[in-house]
């Protein structure tokens, strides 16, 4: 098998991934329900927290998150928010399906790459991402008439290109991770649970005790969602980004080999148990 | 007396089914703290001057941040219950092929949502125990004792959304996406209800819709009487909201159920999914 | 048992059924744009009269889409006629529908309806409470109703760990808990095993004995006839022939049943074999299929019939590839009715 075959291949899977996502188009009303509204519940629950913007209140608010602008603040929080949900629903549910339906084991016997079946299955998550992004910004603009200043927009590209990869494998890990486990539903929950208050997703991350700080330190999406928020919020540039993006690039590294060897291990298992025909 | 029996044996059956999935009854009491109240309390938190949650004080009369949180995660949990403990898990049923054997019996039909209420309300009630016992010890969680006070508008908005249960069960047996039609309307209802800001922070029109469910007052009555809240309305108009808009919703729900049980009679829907 | 014996000889009668169903959808969307409602009505059973004596085993036999599962759902209240009336034990089920619920013991889509991940026991304790059993009875009644199917054994193991014959007897159990003097069976022994139908029939046979009425769809002949009292043949939502399996065999002219496999060579099309063939018997069935004429022909005697058909390939430059006789069954009078096989 060449790389060039195994290119084809991963185009192949991705194709597939698209059409699947494609027949699910109520995916995209919930993305548009869930993107615009619970960011903006939130938003009002600030409003209720902040005692309609009382100085003393927003002043504590900014000594923590760097900003008063608690809307742009949450917004962006939540717009990773809906990325950790495709990326962790998407190659999971897609890997699994594939497991129940049998189409995981024919796909083995083909003499493919493995990792093609592990990557492909993580280009389900990019459009909807792309379209989060966009339900995004025009809510708070529409809603909350915040519109992020035209700076930003570089630096913002250049996170999001970093954290594409970082997310990606994110993603990957945990579909290697629920071939073994089965359910998907409940896992799902549990680690989106933990991100969401790891990473500083919907509060500064300075709220966390001491030693959730240092877990969060270890998770790209941390370095990501407070990046963004930095070049929207604060207009920092992006020499002031290049270390935090540095250390997003590493972890990726490291995530994505944590993948490649759980799959990896999965697949012996699976020789030795039969356990990927099973369900 | 018999149907009192079936619909005890149906909350019997929902609870020991779900305790045969740990996962999911792990998941079900800890989703709601990690993914509602640790979320909010840390944000709400990061608004409090000196440990003083001065901005909330500004806008409900209170400073009792960790109480404003978890009465919301009581009017929440009892809305999520409705919505799919009662509701939902009959169009589950449905789904698994268990409905028509029960629909085959000589127990009333009402009768099912009834059980289910029973089962989803004693779960309910052991969910929030597990809460408030970790919302004492982790976040400091305390209510004045005048909360027994709100517990009849409790009680009231229980038999508000049973009928509406009615309502939402008449709906998602008939239509195809039941899982998104009720995941959406459930986080609206309790919006609406106020269980994250004072529904007076809500637009306009939604501020209307507030005002039509049961669970608005019964919130709101909670939060004055148990943290001292600023009430929206007078107690005793809140009451009188609470009691109009139950009397309205159960019967109306009773007669939706009613509607689409004959539907699906003609259409022989039960068991084409 | 209760209630067996209290009732007229007519345990159901159906008068001039009829269902009608809405084929297609009128969305919303479609409403709004005033498209043009597409939506088509379809009789799954057109004009059914049918009357099942107390204490026999009555089938509905046809194949999958005949309208025999629709019928049994009005019978059960589950479905409402488009018309026509139904009496379950006396009782009108379109006005009294819990009434006939109460005496109606129903087994209608199998393993599917049970609580896999409740006990065998944990499962009828709870339909009991829901089929209205007293409580200081349902101990009692679930044993017996567990012991009826032979499943006491394994009560608490969860319905999970159970094969399709077990679930399938569980059902069957649950249909017993209301002690009821008629009991509905939808394809009772569908996905089961041969031992395992077996073993159902012999369950179902059992009723019989206790005096219950039974009333059952099935698509396996064998199952009608070795089973039934009675059998109505059902095609298309109507009844084709209603009568006991000996009689209804009987219809048939005929015998013995005589199914011939000949090849032809070339375009021939076989029509002199029939033809011939005709002469001695009647050919119910004739299909041509990759070279291979397959015959049925129902005959007065196959020691007359097959030298015959020997004779007619031979002159017809064909060969004989293959030669079964058999006895007249269900399969052959459905054949000779509708001109289709059961399984087509």
């Amino acid at each position: 098998m060449t790389v060039a075959g195994d290119v084809r291949a991963f185009l192949a899977a991705a194709r597939k991934e698209l059409q699947i996502i494609r027949r699910y188009p109520l995916n995209y009303v919930g993305g548009l329900f869930w993107g615009a509204l619970l960011p903006a519940v939130y938003v009002l629950m600030g409003q209720a927290y902040s005692g309609g913007s009382d100085p003393r209140a927003m002043r504590a608010f900014a000594e923590r998150a760097g900003t008063t602008e608690f809307a742009g603040f949450v917004f962006i929080g939540y717009a990773m928010y809906m990325w950790l949900s495709s990326v962790l629903w998407g190659p999971g549910t897609s890997l699994r399906r594939e497991q129940i339906q049998g189409s995981l084991e024919a796909t083995m016997l083909t003499p493919v790459s493995r990792l093609i079946l592990l990557f492909g299955p993580g280009m389900s998550a990019i459009p909807s991402m792309l379209f989060t992004f966009v339900v995004t910004f025009v809510t708070l603009w529409i809603m909350f008439g915040f519109v992020p200043p035209l700076g930003s927009l570089f630096p913002v590209v250049i996170i999001v290109l970093v954290a594409v990869p970082a997310m990606y494998a994110i993603g990957t890990l945990f579909a290697a991770g629920v071939l073994r486990y089965g359910e998907i539903g409940p896992v799902v929950q549990i680690v989106r649970g933990t991100f969401v208050l790891a990473c500083g997703i919907t509060f500064p991350v300075a709220m966390l005790p001491a030693w959730a700080q240092t877990g969060a330190a270890v998770l790209p999406p941390t370095y990501i969602v407070s990046d963004i928020r930095a070049a929207i919020l604060q207009s920092v540039a992006l020499p002031g980004l290049v270390g935090d993006l540095a250390v997003t690039i590493g972890l990726t590294a490291l995530i994505a080999a944590l993948a490649i060897l759980l799959f990896g291990y999965l697949e012996r298992s699976a020789r030795r148990s039969g356990m990927l025909g099973r369900y | 007396m018999e149907e009192l029996r079936a619909a005890i044996a149906i909350g019997k059956k929902d609870l020991m089914v779900l305790s045969r999935y740990r996962i999911a009854v792990i998941s079900q009491i800890f989703t709601p703290l990690y993914q509602g109240v640790i979320p909010a309390f840390l944000f709400g938190a990061a608004f409090a001057v000196g440990g003083r949650a001065v901005g909330l004080d500004a806008t409900v009369g209170t400073e009792n941040l960790a109480g404003f949180i978890f009465l919301g995660g009581v009017i929440s949990g009892l809305v999520a219950t409705s919505f799919w403990a009662m509701a939902m898990g009959l169009r589950n049923e449905m789904d698994a092929g268990t409905l028509e054997p029960v629909w085959l019996t000589p127990t009333r039909h009402e009768t099912l949502v009834i059980g289910r209420a029973l089962g989803g309300i004693v779960w309910f009630l052991i969910s929030q125990v597990v809460l408030f016992a970790i919302g004492i010890v982790v976040f400091g969680l305390r209510f004045d004792a005048t909360i027994v006070l709100a517990l009849p508008a409790l009680v009231v908005a229980i038999v508000g959304m049973v009928g509406v249960a009615y309502l939402l069960a008449a709906i998602v047996l008939l239509i195809r996406d039941a899982n998104f039609f009720i995941d959406c309307t459930n986080f609206l209802f309790g919006v609406a209800s106020g269980v994250a800001f004072p529904v007076t922070l809500l637009p306009g029109a939604f501020q209307v819709v507030a005002l039509l469910l049961p669970t608005t007052y019964a919130m709101d009555l909670l939060r004055q009487y148990a943290i001292g809240a600023r009430p929206t309305y007078e107690p005793r108009l809140e009451y009188a909201g609470l009691i109009l808009t139950t009397l309205v919703l159960y019967p109306l729900g009773r007669r939706f159920f009613a509607r689409a049980e004959r539907i699906m009679r003609v259409r022989g829907s039960l068991s084409q999914f | 048992m209760s209630g067996v014996t209290a009732h007229s000889n007519v345990a159901i009668e159906a008068r001039a059924l009829v269902k009608e169903f809405e084929k297609g959808r009128h969305t919303l969307w479609q409403r709004v744009r005033r498209e043009p409602d597409r939506r088509t009505t379809f009789r799954a059973v057109d004009g059914i009269d049918l009357a099942v004596e107390t204490g026999e085993i009555f089938g509905l036999l046809g194949p999958n889409g005949a309208g025999k599962t629709t019928t049994m759902r009005m019978i059960s209240t589950l479905l409402e006629p488009t018309a026509g009336t139904i009496r379950v034990l006396g009782t009108d089920v379109a006005k009294e529908p819990r009434r006939v619920r109460a005496q109606l013991g129903a087994m209608l889509s199998g393993e599917r309806s049970l609580y896999w991940k409740l006990t065998g026991r944990e499962n009828l304790e709870y339909f009991a409470a829901l089929y209205h059993v007293p409580p200081k009875d349902t101990k009692d009644r679930v044993e017996r109703s567990l012991a009826a199917v032979t499943l006491s054994d394994r009560a608490d193991d969860y319905v999970e760990r159970y094969s399709t014959g077990m679930r399938q007897r569980l059902a069957l159990a649950r249909a017993l808990l209301p002690d009821p003097p008629l009991i509905l069976l939808d394809e009772p022994t569908v996905g089961l095993d041969p031992q395992a139908s077996r073993d159902l029939r012999d369950r179902v046979r059992d009723l019989r004995a206790q005096g219950r009425t039974v009333l059952l769809t099935t698509h396996y002949m064998e199952e009608a006839d070795q089973l039934c009292d009675r059998v109505a043949i059902i095609d298309h939502g109507k009844i084709v022939a209603l009568d006991s399996p000996n009689a209804l065999k009987r219809t048939i002219r005929a015998e013995e049943i005589v199914r011939l496999d000949i090849g032809i060579a070339g375009d021939g099309d076989g029509a002199a074999i029939v033809d011939r063939l005709s002469r001695a018997g009647t050919v119910a069935r004739s299909e041509r299929h990759n070279g291979t004429l397959s015959l049925t022909v129902h005959c007065a005697s196959a020691r007359e019939l097959v030298p015959a058909a020997f004779d007619a390939a031979h002159a017809a430059g064909a060969t004989v590839q293959h030669v079964e006789v058999v006895p007249v069954t269900l399969e052959d009078v459905f054949l000779s009715l509708t001109g289709r096989g059961l399984r087509e």
